[in-house]
């Protein structure tokens, strides 16, 4: 039955409880022997002989079986299908025993591939490096998200060869505007040619200093000399020496050891702690989405940068560099979804017209999810103010929108973005009280329970329901009437085994979500009707409106911790998280736990794991 | 320089047509007919919709040379003689997975993509459009051009297990990589004017420095591991096409191409769009003109990444988005609405035919000389279906295809043999084309 395809995902179940072993052979012996096993069985799978999940054995099979089996594509859909608790028990049988004794040696380092900078790092890397002011990136590509839905992920940053036509413009326009800047040339360290100084020496002298900062360590002898070979190719052809330094550093910004963050390879068997230089970098894009800084380079010279105490002050200090916000601003607009606002999704004209009028409101709204969290980490706040804070970041034009009054806010507001303690019942705390969150989660035109709902579970649980079943016959086809309200409709939708499983859980949370519209203002009346904001899980936990929602979530945040705890490593680590990382992922929640989910604690904790510092050994 | 000679600018147009009407770009901007008759080279376009058709209003009536558009197609009946609307097509590389993403990305492959959030992102083939460029690509400044509206979407799909990545892509020159976009049309812009008019000095220093780059690539190269140099060698393999590039514009100071109209005096576009709407007919204005220079040969273009819910409320009788109309759900004023969306989509389409038949090639035409297909991954969108699948194939690729006509197919006939049926058209007769069989019958001259 399709409704079994929805299995999964309760806001409760997904803690890691083992089912009892027999469960798991039973739930094999009655879905899976008739095609895997026997002398061919399908797929190589041999379900009856495959050892039970241990961290050890099969594990590459047994991620596969969890992977199709959570995804209901298997059992396939001409078979008997498991109901959904009985899924449910499976997965964590399989997951619960892979995890089992996995992390007996605590979090082990992964591998770090080479990547590519992205087109916000690269944009953000020129900007250091040649101190000028402009969107050098501006032109190139948009990148993709992979992994843990990050557009830094290495696997994801392919190379079409529009971007090597891309990184040749780019440098080429920024090193032209460069070199006729003071304050460019100052930091790229302009040396000019005098009576003492040939043109050579000085170009020479230029990229002494110039190559390691574009490198991000201490460059070779020969790897300084195919630039000064351009250098001397321009000087021949009786380009001035300006022009001459500008054909030298395009080479640069075109050198893969400017455009890739890697790291050598690592043969031996054991993982080893990357150097100074490229910690430094790997500090650097985490937290600035950009390179090193000279406190950075001269740690790394000196050798001290990887000494805890060095790296707890400099955490610090970055975090509360403005520097930061590159970081925060990528990660919340992805992990938010909010980046799409006003690109794919754009409240509507009519209905919002002071969306699409007012640049200042709108940059406002764009802005709040990333500042709030800015604040959170500068500030050493706990994660959890991402479900329900007392307190968020408004402007003048963000408190008119919500409905503040503001003469009784507690500080006089402007078109700064400022920290403000919220009065109660403000309905505003936590990352589901934004405008933005709530517009991204809606059509724009109208709100959805079912795209909010989907929206919570995916976003802050980490829990995405699978999509909807193909060819299951849709509400109207078998509905006498047609239901007046968008309630009744869906509750026929849940009233419908086929698609219970999931809405069931879906939709309660979009409801709770209702009082505000589509551009997140609160209401509480709809269309000439009152608001119906209540809701009932499939636990029997029911609960009205926003505020109670966020309660439920905070009671139940150790999923959102998971959840938000994988994300930032993925991100950190620039990759995909796998199944041994989830070692390193055990190891910073219990951290977090122990000092009240500290926002800087989650940072630390990441910078800290081995999965950071270290490097796999590639030998076995 | 005679003025006379060259276009209007869009000042000047603007001057004498009164400030407030706003002319869509390019429609009197077209650069000059080609002086003399240099014979025409066959072009590919391939547009790309996303989230398919109300299949009732879409199929012609009767099927063969006596045909009767559908309401949907009803923009393209001044083309009526230009085009060949095949029926029954289907891609059965993409029938699982998910209902978009595995359809989208597999239009122009024909293979079934790898299940993936990112790691081992792999098309399993080279899209149609690449195949071709790869063959005729060598003869232009531009081997192709990829295109679209939408940035590269957010994020990864948790629901279904795919990255976003395989919803914004079509054109895969390697089962690994993806091409890049261009959404900006000014870029675009700029982009065709610098391959039409290349500074043969530049074009020497570049080809210097890329070498030099190539060098040093070399060296880090050596310092890798196995998996990194895989990735290094992609970059070494951008990098040595555009040296290649330089080189030859540098050795013979483009003596064997030549833009076949100039570009030198045609107005840039704007820098932003002022809606989606105008976007879009940018955007096919750029193919045409990449096509009237010969600029590039191939080009794809996307109205919008897979699961496109680009709002569409400006359209006369519209209330919703695209994404959100096609699960109409059966209900009556949703279809209405999809198919409006559809035939808006079809009229931009018919847009493009219009400029390429309004540039005269000596006798010809730039439309008779290529072949402009337009096509979703999905028939009906609720179901996410794929059997008859839209597709449009207008133009006679330079007298290979034979228009005018709405052949019907057995059901379910493979698409890839469409794809195999045009690469022959575009003078690249391949035995095979992922699952084909043979080429589409009764199409071919």
């Amino acid at each position: 039955m399709t409704a079994l395809r929805c299995a999964l995902l309760s806001l409760v179940a997904v803690g890691i409880a083992t089912a009892a072993p027999v469960e798991g052979r039973a739930f094999l012996d009655k879905y899976c022997v008739s095609c895997h096993s026997g002398t061919k069985p399908a797929a190589g799978f041999n379900a009856r002989e495959i050892a039970a999940p241990t961290a050890e054995t099969d594990t590459y099979r047994w991620s596969r079986v969890l992977a199709r089996v959570r995804a209901s594509e298997m059992p396939p859909r001409n078979a008997p299908t498991p109901a959904a608790d009985e899924r449910e028990k499976f997965l964590s049988w399989v997951d619960g025993g892979m995890h089992s004794g996995a992390c007996a040696n605590g979090a082990v380092a992964g591998p770090i591939p080479i990547r590519r900078l992205n087109r916000d790092e690269y944009t953000a890397t020129i900007r250091e490096l040649l101190n000028v002011h402009q969107d050098a990136g501006h032109d190139l590509p948009a990148d993709g998200a992979g992994g843990e839905g990050f557009d830094n992920a290495a696997e994801i940053l392919s190379l079409s060869p529009l971007l090597a036509e891309k990184y040749r413009d780019a440098a080429k326009r920024t090193l032209e505007f460069a070199i006729r800047d003071s304050r460019a040339r100052a930091r790229i360290g302009i040396v000019e040619p005098s009576k003492s100084l040939t043109p050579a020496a000085a170009a020479r002298q230029i990229l002494d200093g110039f190559l390691p900062r574009a490198f991000r360590r201490p460059v070779t002898e020969t790897e300084k000399q195919p630039f000064l070979a351009l250098f001397q190719a321009a000087q021949r052809e009786h380009l001035d020496f300006d022009h001459s330094v500008v054909f030298m550093l395009r080479g640069v910004l075109m050198s893969p050891r400017f455009l890739f963050l890697s790291v050598p390879p690592n043969p031996g068997p054991v993982a080893r702690p990357l150097d100074d230089y490229a910690l430094a970098s790997r500090l650097s894009y985490f937290l600035w989405g950009s390179m090193p800084d000279e406190m950075l380079f001269d740690l790394a010279s000196l050798g001290k940068l990887h000494e805890p105490e060095v790296l707890h002050e400099e955490i610090g200090r970055m975090l509360r560099s403005g520097k930061s916000m590159g970081f925060v601003d990528s990660f919340t607009g992805q992990w938010l979804g909010t980046r799409n606002l006003g690109r794919d999704l754009t409240p509507d004209a009519k209905l919002f017209p002071k969306y699409v009028s007012d640049a200042e409101l709108r940059a406002d709204i764009g802005f709040q999810p990333a500042v709030f969290f800015h604040t959170l980490l500068a500030t050493n706040a706990p994660i959890t103010d991402l479900l329900d804070s007392n307190w968020t970041i408004l402007t003048k034009k963000l408190a008119t929108l919500y409905g503040f009054d503001l003469k009784k806010l507690p500080k006089e507001l402007d078109e700064q973005p400022k920290r403000i303690e919220l009065p109660p019942d403000s309905h505003r705390g936590g990352v589901l009280g934004m405008s933005a969150v709530l517009a991204v989660s809606s059509y724009p035109y109208r709100t959805s329970p079912v795209l909010r709902g989907k929206w919570v579970l995916e976003s802050i649980l980490g829990a995405p329901p699978p999509p909807p079943p193909p060819n299951v016959p849709t509400l109207e086809e078998h509905a006498d009437t047609q239901p007046a309200t968008m309630r009744e409709r869906l509750a026929r939708h849940r009233a419908d085994p086929a698609c219970a499983g999931c809405h069931s859980r879906i939709d309660p949370i979009g409801f709770a979500l209702e009082n505000y519209d589509a551009l997140g203002q609160w209401r509480t009346e709809d269309a000439g009707k009152p608001v119906d904001n209540t809701g009932t899980l499939p636990d029997g936990a029911s609960f009205a409106g926003p505020d109670e929602l966020r309660a439920l979530l905070l009671a139940r945040k150790d999923l959102f911790l998971r959840s938000f705890t994988s994300r930032m490593l993925g991100f950190a680590l620039g990759r995909g998280l796998t199944l041994k990382d989830r070692c390193a992922v055990d190891a910073i929640l219990a951290q977090l736990s122990e000092n009240g989910y500290k926002s800087q604690t989650l940072i630390e904790g990441i910078v800290m794991s081995p999965v950071f510092r270290y490097q796999a050994g590639s030998a076995k | 320089m005679k003025k006379t000679r060259f276009p209007l600018s869009r000042r000047t147009v603007l001057r004498g047509a009164g400030v407030t009407l706003a002319l869509p770009w390019l429609e009197a901007m077209m650069p000059a007919a080609p002086s003399k008759a240099v014979p025409a080279p066959v072009r590919l376009a391939f547009l790309y919709m996303p989230n398919g058709v109300n299949t009732s209003a879409w199929a012609p009536e009767g099927a063969g040379k006596d045909f009767k558009l559908s309401p949907t197609l009803q923009p393209l009946e001044a083309f009526r003689d230009q085009i060949i609307v095949p029926r029954n097509l289907w891609n059965e590389a993409a029938k699982d997975g998910d209902g978009h993403y595995v359809k989208e990305a597999a239009i122009l492959t024909s293979t079934r993509i790898q299940k993936t959030l990112g790691e081992d992102l792999n098309s399993h083939g080279v899209s149609m459009d690449q195949i071709a460029a790869q063959h005729i690509g060598n003869a232009t400044p531009l081997p192709s051009l990829e295109l679209g509206i939408s940035p590269e979407a957010t994020g990864v799909d948790l629901a279904v297990g795919y990255t976003r990545v395989y919803g914004c892509h079509i054109a895969w020159s390697s089962p690994t990589t993806p091409l890049a976009r261009e959404t900006n049309p000014r870029s675009v812009f700029e982009r065709l004017l610098r391959a039409a008019e290349p500074r043969r000095d530049d074009a020497k220093d570049e080809a210097l420095l890329l070498d030099r780059v190539l060098g040093d690539a070399k060296d880090l190269r050596a310092e890798l591991g196995q998996t990194d140099r895989r990735r290094l060698d992609e970059y070494l393999s951008i990098v040595r096409s555009l040296e290649q590039r330089a080189e030859s514009s540098a050795a013979n100071g483009n003596k064997q191409w030549k833009p076949r109209v100039p570009l030198k005096g045609v107005t840039p576009p704007p820098e932003e769009p002022k809606d989606y709407a105008e976007h879009v007919r940018l955007m096919l204005d750029m193919i045409a003109l990449a096509f009237q220079t010969d600029a590039t040969r191939v080009s794809t273009f996307m109205f919008g990444n897979a699961v496109s819910n680009v709002s569409f409320r400006w359209l006369e009788g519209v209330s919703g988005s695209h994404h959100d109309m096609s699960h109409h759900a059966n209900d009556a004023e949703k279809l209405r609405q999809y198919q409006l969306i559809n035939k808006w989509y079809v009229a931009q389409y018919a847009y493009l035919l219009g400029k390429l038949r309004d540039a005269k090639e000596g006798e010809s035409n730039v439309l008779d000389n290529s072949a402009i297909i337009f096509a979703s991954a999905l028939s009906d969108g609720n179901s996410h279906n794929m059997h008859n699948l839209p597709v449009v194939v207008a133009g006679k690729a330079g007298g290979k295809l034979a228009t005018g006509q709405s052949p019907m197919y057995p059901e379910d006939t493979a698409l890839s043999n469409l794809w195999l049926a045009i690469l022959t058209a575009m003078g690249n007769p391949l035995e095979r084309f992922a699952d084909s069989t043979k080429p589409l019958p009764g199409i071919l001259t």
